[in-house]
């Protein structure tokens, strides 16, 4: 049975975003083998930014989304901790789960309590691991592939 | 297909961190899912300077089983190191890191340079129960941490008995052994409970033999000790409870230790005189035949299975009824073990079954004919059947929930009386 699987990279071969990072989530379709089926965004003002190309460096974009995400959310700065660029608090974190919701996991360098707690709610799995894609995908649809066809995991 | 087990006497092979615990300033180091300690600790004397609820654990969930939880091991014990001050650090594997493959030995062997030892025993469930996990942390001791001894210490005996904490009285028993092994003139050297530690564990290599009172948990340590230390052995296979038994037991040990005879027989008599002097001024209590049942059944494992059968059967002359052994022994150990049960006074035989589901035991129970009222001696578990049979009841074995022991003891002279104490307040109440 196919299932989606949600990724947080930056470069499309490692997974090395925060899940509070992550601007763009790859999402990758598995049936007998994954492949890369979407691009999807988290904040459409975000990426019309940066297909705007008014901006000529990667860190300006990440520092104005930031102020964006905190304008947003009326958090203040001094209340985000870390350099995710996530902090949108409960409602932000809410709003992120819910665009990938219909993944079966989602993969990021770290993920906080917070987003994991909602991914448990909607029984979706959390991998926080700094690993290639292609590593943890195989891994993932490994065990997935084992555990759905009812087959131990035992080496 | 699986198999329901209905009454389990026992916990997975993980359980044996009670037997790192027993071992004052073990601290076990558990690489296993949050629930395992949780599930596996009980009320039952376990607080204290170190619990259940303070072992360190990775804690491994469903990343960990895709991943591997190897990096998690590995801080979990560099942690642990720094913030538990312990004498020895044992990690314990449970089910999950084994079945996926995580080499959680490489891993500990990685801390071979730290200030403490910190050894490894694989305790997956599926392995085996508690007693197979208690040999295994013993295991861990011998194979990892001790190292043989060109000198030794002269009448130093190594004494391992019951399995701690699985066994209600394990710390009077193994006191109680020392107590009596001291009195043949020799020096007693156990490594769990008060006072004990890794000054203990240190002393094992220096020890003239091992005794292992235990029909067959502790063997294979034995073996390895003898093989790996060059220690030998003497296996007793019975718990020596009242004076018959302890006698025996005495004589046994003496004789292997080279322990004039005189000196043996002037210990025994001793305690015989005063435990026969008991028994007189009680005798007309236990020749009033309606005060104690006819027939007995113990269900326990091997270990009081057995030494609770010569017990009642030698000293107190009761008839045993058919014995349930539920510890899950080995198959290869079954036979030699149903043999000591034939090895009773007045030419009596016990039947002896090992049977580890709950049901059965208690089907057979039921449709035995007692002669009477049976007098049951097992775990909780036996209390209501026994009820439904108007017997009379004792909770002497796993699980234990009517009766709170500190460190009473029903090994030696001492232990028969402690022992008959309890079966008749247990059977005079009937009348009172």
């Amino acid at each position: 049975m196919a299932y989606k699987i949600a990724v947080g990279s930056s470069d499309g071969i490692n997974v090395d975003l925060k899940f509070g990072e992550v601007e763009n989530f790859l999402i990758y379709e598995v049936t007998d083998h994954f492949k890369l089926i979407e691009q999807r965004s988290v904040s459409r003002e975000t990426t019309e930014l940066n297909n705007s190309g008014n901006t000529s460096n990667a860190a300006e974009i990440s520092e104005f989304s930031l102020e964006k995400n905190c304008e947003k959310s009326n958090c203040k700065s001094s209340g985000c901790s870390g350099n995710g660029g996530g902090c949108g608090g409960a409602e932000g974190v809410l709003e992120k789960v819910s665009l990938i919701e219909d993944c079966r996991c989602v993969v990021c360098k770290k993920i906080g309590f917070q987003a994991q707690k909602q991914f448990e709610k909607k029984a979706i799995s959390v991998f926080d691991v700094e690993v290639p894609i292609e590593e943890a995908l195989e891994k993932i649809t490994y065990y997935y592939e084992k555990i759905d066809n009812h087959k131990t995991l035992r080496l | 297909m699986a198999k329901l087990l209905d009454k389990q006497r026992y916990k997975c092979a993980l359980g044996a961190m009670q037997s790192v615990q027993a071992i004052t300033r073990a601290l076990p180091i558990l690489h296993s899912g949050p629930g395992c300690a949780q599930k596996l600790s009980e009320s039952i004397g376990s607080s204290g300077y170190f619990s259940p609820n303070i072992f360190p654990c990775t804690s491994i969930n469903e990343k960990d089983v895709v991943f591997g939880g190897v990096k998690k091991l590995n801080s979990t014990i560099e942690n642990a190191l720094k913030v538990i001050d312990a004498d020895l650090y044992v990690v314990l594997t449970g089910c999950i890191p084994e079945i996926v493959g995580d080499d959680s030995g490489e891993v500990v062997s990685r801390f071979e340079d730290a200030d403490k030892p910190v050894i490894y025993a694989p305790t997956a469930g599926f392995k085996g129960n508690n007693y197979k996990g208690h040999e295994q942390v013993v295991d861990a001791i011998v194979e990892q941490y001790l190292k043989k001894s060109e000198t030794k210490q002269k009448g130093l005996v190594n004494i391992w008995a019951d399995v701690p904490y699985q066994d209600l009285f394990w710390l009077g028993n193994l006191r109680e052994l020392e107590k009596l092994i001291s009195e043949l003139g020799l020096t007693p050297n156990t490594i769990f409970g008060y006072n004990r530690g890794i000054e203990n564990i240190d002393k094992i290599p220096e020890a003239e033999f091992n005794l292992l009172v235990s029909p067959w948990v502790g063997l294979n340590n034995m073996k390895k000790m003898e093989r790996k230390l060059g220690i030998p052995y003497l296996h007793y296979k019975t718990l020596p409870i009242g004076a018959t038994e302890t006698s025996k037991f005495l004589r046994e040990v003496g004789k292997f230790a080279g322990v004039a005879e005189e000196k043996v027989e002037s210990v025994i008599k001793e305690h015989e005189d005063y435990y026969y002097y008991l028994i007189e001024r009680y005798a007309d209590l236990f020749l009033e035949n309606r005060v104690i049942n006819k027939q007995f059944t113990v269900v326990s494992d091997a270990h009081y299975a057995l030494g609770i059968t010569k017990f009642l059967a030698n000293d107190l002359g009761l008839v045993p009824a058919k014995q349930f052994v539920v510890d899950d022994t080995p198959k290869n150990r079954r036979e030699e073990i149903a043999e000591e049960f034939k090895k009773l006074n007045f030419g009596l035989e016990a039947e002896v079954s090992f049977e580890t589901d709950g049901f059965k035991i208690h089907e057979e129970i039921k449709n035995h004919d007692y002669h009477g009222y049976p007098l049951v001696l097992g775990g909780y578990y036996e209390k209501e059947v026994t009820e439904s049979l108007k017997g009379n009841f004792l909770n002497v074995s796993y699980p234990v929930q009517d009766k709170v022991v500190l460190d009473t003891s029903y090994v030696g002279y001492r232990g028969g009386i402690r022992l008959i104490e309890d079966i008749y307040t247990v059977a005079v109440q009937r009348f009172n």
